[in-house]
């Protein structure tokens, strides 16, 4: 459902230019759980950027459900990741202005819904990620595994296609982490599309496939769905 | 739709948090506002009570005929009655009076030809007044004045009281034989208006034969063009024809002065407020740059990101305007009574009661603050969508490339200096037009104020060096920290800085060009030597005002007889209308005695002795006149006399302030050899050697006081009255220099407050490393303090740059006065002051909320 064709990202530092990403393809399925690992610096987070329309390839192709987000204007694509996407960050990336529930119900409101009618579906999404007792709290007054469970359900309420996780453990303890991968292993069995960035291998090890990136290029890509299931 | 949501969910709660600097930011806005509606009120009801006073005084007339101030032959009136198409013309004497007792009150004295004038004007009496059979028929007696209900209840004044009046012929007791009700022509002026018989009239104030105006009211049916034809046609040249809303208009031009000093401090309030918002926009994007991230990630689309900054911005401009327009009606209100007797002293006598208001300045004032708003948050708020999601939603930004590297902002500050001297330059050539001066110059200041701007980066890091070099051991750790600080992050601090620097260049000029011309006309009038005492009738500093009663030159006669008086020089003072526009004659002794004139003045008369002998049909010009009606040495000009027009020569062109619209100075003898005309406005004493001035004063007070009301002043008192009146005059500068100076604060306070906030997680991190809050304190007072000084010394410099453009472009072209540019010393004191003072202040709320940073919370995202 997802498919990215030969996709190569290059920055300029000065003179110099980076190979983020070096001539990519990769293929993924509805339902799939697909973790991305690989050190610091070898282009996860780009590539998974790439995935969610958030930045353009230099070369190459990307598709969602056979629909292309690459070369398309930068209206389109922010339409694409306003419906079709929801990314979840290391960094939370809440507002902090925003209560529980304004955060999550932040993408519907961007999309000209009337807060009145989010507001339901936002605590019920809430409740679902185990904050039904915090939704009036801003960020600043949640723990960082509070807060990654508002992201989640901020995510989750467009029904996007695909989720897009950036090392969303990365900023949390190990028990923590565990809470929020198994959160996002559920979705995953109620059919939700997942894609999780991860430098840790035991996070990496909830996904059903796995493969490892350095300097930009692909360098394994393996299936666990069978061993797990 | 999603535009509402954004800015109801996510713009009232910025709203909330920011509360104080949004205050700030619309503050500007609102005083902008202010300024324009309250000025615009305030000319606007001064303007429509001149309009008013002249219907009232005019009646039924629908054309009045005038001259010069002096006044011209009745025989005028018979030929202007026997044009067909003029159904009435009757002769006005309409000068000014004033009340001895009381609060020595002037007054505007009409004298009509009661048999006729009832024809025009209606007169309604009072009840006390109706037993008399007709009280206007008692005005043939020439003691007898008609006053005015307000008047008379104001002055405690009842029928058939003895007043006391001065007039040209001295004090003349008057018997008040009418009242007249606040209707009609007792209405104008405030009700500050009597009634005398016109012969009576011209004896008392010197008139014999002679009349100020005829009003004339045509046929029925007749159009108003082709008798006022007929009338110009057989009048000779320099006789005015004008309606009521004609003679409003000459008034607008006669004080366009005041309305284009105005308009400059509304434009400058504006544009103040202007960049005031462009700034707090700015800091409100760079600070919000993760919000932006995160809402663009999340699927907002880009031009909503720059709608909902330039929405916050439509909230808050339509808010300050709406302040803006209260408070400028309020001061309005406030200001109309004071603004008024500005004008009424130094140009023409009016009472404004109230303000008039029209739509037409409070929508205009709402209207300009909120497009100078929206165009102001234009420029950041474009920028703000274009922040990339990508690198604001990470921990650490990526620096993004600007486009303004340090090489481009220099060469781009060369190129705004290099074009503001070029625009100079040219304006040299093109100075012909008024058109291209007046919008060539603001641009050219402009350029030099962002043009100096571009160079802030670097001049901040050469100031940061020679702190750090010099300085910084002097605040220890604080100061080496704080020194820094303000090198790494340059482009930000910058933008505080500049900030502080507009403010300051703002301020800087307007008070360096106040200044410069309040210290040209101070130097002239010191310049002066005018002799030991100066005699007037009226208020001593009507030099060129409506309040002056003349005296009869004949009592230079008696004046000479006085022990210890050496000589004794009569000075008249007469405005007459010269193409279209009021100016001043000045007639004295000139060849005579130049000594009594300014060291300049002194010099163009004795290179010119010959020319300016008392026979000879020669002027000189001062420089306004020469440059508002573009007027050279040798020129010829034709003045308009009783007697019909005569050809002078221009002998020179000299300094003189005496009034806006331009001088005309000539000898005495010739003054009244073409104008007939024997009165004075002052004399000029000089006294023995030996004699004691004091003494002299108090004779000459002593013989004549009792016939009529003099003001006999030393040369040191008089020079100080004419220093209030230019106190007066001067209000609007001041004004100016005020609002200038609170924008400059205000913007000094948005941008450091902004600055520190925006730091608490880099505060946070010294903390963790072991900073002392003491010390956090200190570095960020210290940085705020060095931040405004930087911004005030390059300010003052810009400052004093546009001043002197301002000077040359603005108030020479336009008054053609050979004012010089003086550096204004203390207000350039007050500006490094105070953008050190209030940057330290501005520094301190958020230095001390940065010293209590929770170490852990500033750490931690966001
Ligand atoms: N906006 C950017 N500008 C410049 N270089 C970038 C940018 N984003 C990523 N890079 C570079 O691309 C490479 C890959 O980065 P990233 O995808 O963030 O790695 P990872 O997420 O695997 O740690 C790094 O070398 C990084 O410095
Ligand atoms: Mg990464």
């Amino acid at each position: 459902m997802i498919q990215v064709l030969n996709v190569s990202k290059t920055y300029h530092h000065g003179q110099q230019e980076i190979y983020a990403l070096n001539d990519i393809s990769l293929k993924i399925e509805k339902s799939d759980f697909l973790s991305i690992m690989g050190p610091s610096g070898s282009g996860k987070s780009t590539l998974l950027n790439l995935i969610g329309g958030l930045d353009q390839p230099s070369n190459g192709q990307i598709f969602i459900d056979g629909q292309p987000i690459h070369g398309i204007s930068d209206d389109q694509l922010t339409l694409i990741r306003r419906k079709r996407v929801g990314f979840i960050f290391q960094f939370f990336n809440l507002l902090p202005i925003l209560n529980a529930v304004e955060n999550v119900s932040l993408p519907l409101l961007l999309d000209g819904v009337p807060f009145s009618r989010i507001r339901e579906k936002a605590i019920h999404l809430l409740e679902s990620v185990g904050l039904g007792s915090r939704t009036e709290h801003r960020p600043e007054q949640l723990s960082g595994g509070e807060m990654q469970r508002v992201a989640i359900a901020r995510a989750l309420i467009t029904d996007p296609a695909v989720i897009l996780a950036d090392e969303p453990t990365g900023n949390l303890d190990s028990h923590i982490s565990e809470e929020i991968l198994g959160l996002l292993k559920n979705l995953n069995q109620t059919g939700q599309t997942i894609v999780l960035v991860t430098h840790d291998s035991k996070a990496a090890s909830f996904g059903k496939r796995i493969i490892r990136l350095k300097d930009g290029s692909i360098t394994e890509d393996i299936s666990l769905s069978e061993s797990r299931a | 739709m999603n535009l509402w949501n954004l800015l109801r969910h996510i713009t009232m709660k910025h709203f909330r948090l920011r509360k104080a600097q949004i205050f700030m930011a619309a503050a500007g806005i609102c005083l902008g506002v202010t300024s324009i509606v309250s000025f615009g009120v305030v000319n606007k009801s001064i303007l429509f009570s001149f309009e008013d006073s002249f219907n009232r005084v005019t009646g039924k007339a629908k054309l009045q005929i005038t001259a010069a101030q002096s006044g011209f032959p009745e025989s005028l009136l018979e030929k202007v009655q026997e044009i067909r198409g003029v159904e009435y013309a009757v002769p006005v004497i309409e000068t000014d009076g004033m009340l001895v007792s009381g609060k020595e009150r002037s007054i505007m004295i009409l004298g009509v030809d009661v048999l006729v004038d009832t024809k025009i004007r209606e007169y309604s009496l009072s009840g006390d007044s109706v037993d008399v059979p007709d009280p206007l028929l008692f005005l043939a007696k020439s003691d007898s004045i008609l006053v005015t209900k307000t008047m008379a209840d104001r002055e405690g004044f009842i029928i058939d009281q003895k007043i006391q009046v001065q007039t040209v012929e001295g004090i003349k007791t008057l018997c008040i034989r009418g009242i007249l009700n606040p209707e009609g022509p007792a209405k104008a002026m405030g009700g500050n208006l009597a009634i005398m018989d016109i012969y009576a009239a011209q004896m008392a104030f010197g008139k014999n034969g002679r009349i100020d105006r005829i009003d004339v009211s045509p046929r029925q049916g007749e159009n108003l063009e082709t008798v006022r034809q007929a009338i110009l046609n057989v009048l000779p040249n320099g006789y005015m024809v004008d309606t009521p809303a004609g003679r409003t208009r000459q008034v607008e031009d006669m004080i366009s002065r005041f309305q284009n000093d105005l308009n400059l401090v509304s434009y400058l309030a504006i544009f103040a407020g202007m960049y005031l918002i462009y700034n707090a926009v700015s800091i409100s994007v760079v600070n919000r740059r993760r919000e932006i991230g995160i809402l663009r990630a999340l699927g907002c689309l880009r031009r909503n990101i720059m709608l909902l900054f330039l929405g916050e911005t439509l909230v808050i401009s339509i808010i300050a305007s709406s302040i803006g327009v209260g408070l400028g009606l309020l001061l309005a209100n406030y200001l109309v009574g004071t603004f008024g007797k500005v004008i009424s002293e130094t140009y023409m006598r009016t009472s404004v009661s109230g303000i008039h208001i029209t739509w037409l300045y409070p929508i205009l004032g709402f209207a300009s603050g909120i497009i100078a708003s929206l165009m102001a948050a234009l420029f950041p708020a474009r920028a703000s969508s274009l922040i990339s999601p990508v690198s604001a939603i990470r921990s650490v930004p990526y620096t993004e490339e600007s486009f303004f590297t340090a090489r481009r902002l220099n060469l781009g500050g060369v190129f705004c200096l290099v074009l503001s001297g070029a625009i100079f330059a040219m304006y040299n050539f093109i100075s012909d037009s008024h058109l291209t001066n007046m919008i060539l110059l603001p641009i050219a200041q402009l350029m030099i104020a962002i043009g100096i701007s571009l160079f802030i980066p670097a001049f901040l890091k050469w100031f940061v060096t020679i702190f750090n070099r010099f300085f910084s051991s002097m605040f220890g750790s604080a100061g080496r920290i704080a020194g820094l600080n303000l090198r790494k992050n340059l482009t930000r601090n910058a933008v505080a800085v500049s900030a502080v620097f507009f403010g300051i260049a703002v301020f800087v000029a307007s008070a360096g060009y106040t200044h410069s011309v309040k210290e040209s006309v101070l130097k002239w009038l010191d310049s002066m030597i005018i002799g030991d005492i100066v005699i007037s009738s009226g208020h001593p500093g009507s030099s060129a005002n409506a309040h002056s009663i003349p005296m009869p030159v004949d009592l230079s006669q008696q004046l000479k007889k006085v022990p210890g008086v050496l000589s004794v020089e009569p000075w008249r003072r007469v405005f007459l209308q010269y193409k279209g526009r009021r100016v001043l004659v000045s007639a004295a002794s000139l060849a005579r005695y130049s000594k009594y004139s300014s060291a300049d003045t002194k010099q163009v008369v004795k290179n010119n002795k010959i020319r300016l002998l008392p026979d000879k049909d020669n002027v000189v010009v001062s420089e306004p006149f020469a440059a508002i009606f573009k007027v050279k040495k040798g020129d010829q000009i034709t003045l308009p006399t009783p007697a019909g027009p005569v050809v002078f020569s221009v002998a020179g062109i000299v300094v003189d302030y005496t009034s806006d619209s331009g001088v005309i100075a000539m000898d005495i003898n010739t003054y009244q050899r073409h104008w007939g005309d024997m009165l004075c406005n002052s004399f000029f004493l000089l006294v023995k050697p030996g004699a004691k001035v004091n003494d002299v004063r108090d004779e000459i007070q002593r013989q004549f006081g009792s016939d009529r009301k003099l003001y006999v002043l030393s040369a040191l008192e008089f020079k100080n009255e004419i220093r209030k009146i230019m106190d007066d005059i001067f209000i609007f500068n001041y004004a100016l220099n005020v609002i200038t100076l609170t924008i400059a604060c205000l913007g000094i306070i948005v941008a450091l407050l902004a600055s520190v906030l925006e730091r608490t997680r880099e505060i946070g991190t010294l903390r963790a490393i072991g900073m002392l809050r003491r010390q956090i304190y200190g570095v960020v007072v210290l940085e705020s303090i060095l931040m405004g000084l930087a911004g005030g010394i390059l300010g003052s410099l810009a400052g004093m740059f546009a001043g002197w453009v301002n000077l040359e472009g603005f108030f020479i072209p336009n008054y053609g006065s050979a004012a010089r540019y003086y550096l204004p010393f203390s207000a350039i004191l007050w500006a490094l002051f105070l953008s050190a003072g209030l940057s330290a202040l501005a520094g301190m709320i958020p230095a001390q909320k940065a010293a209590k940073t929770n170490i852990v919370e500033a750490l931690s995202y966001d």
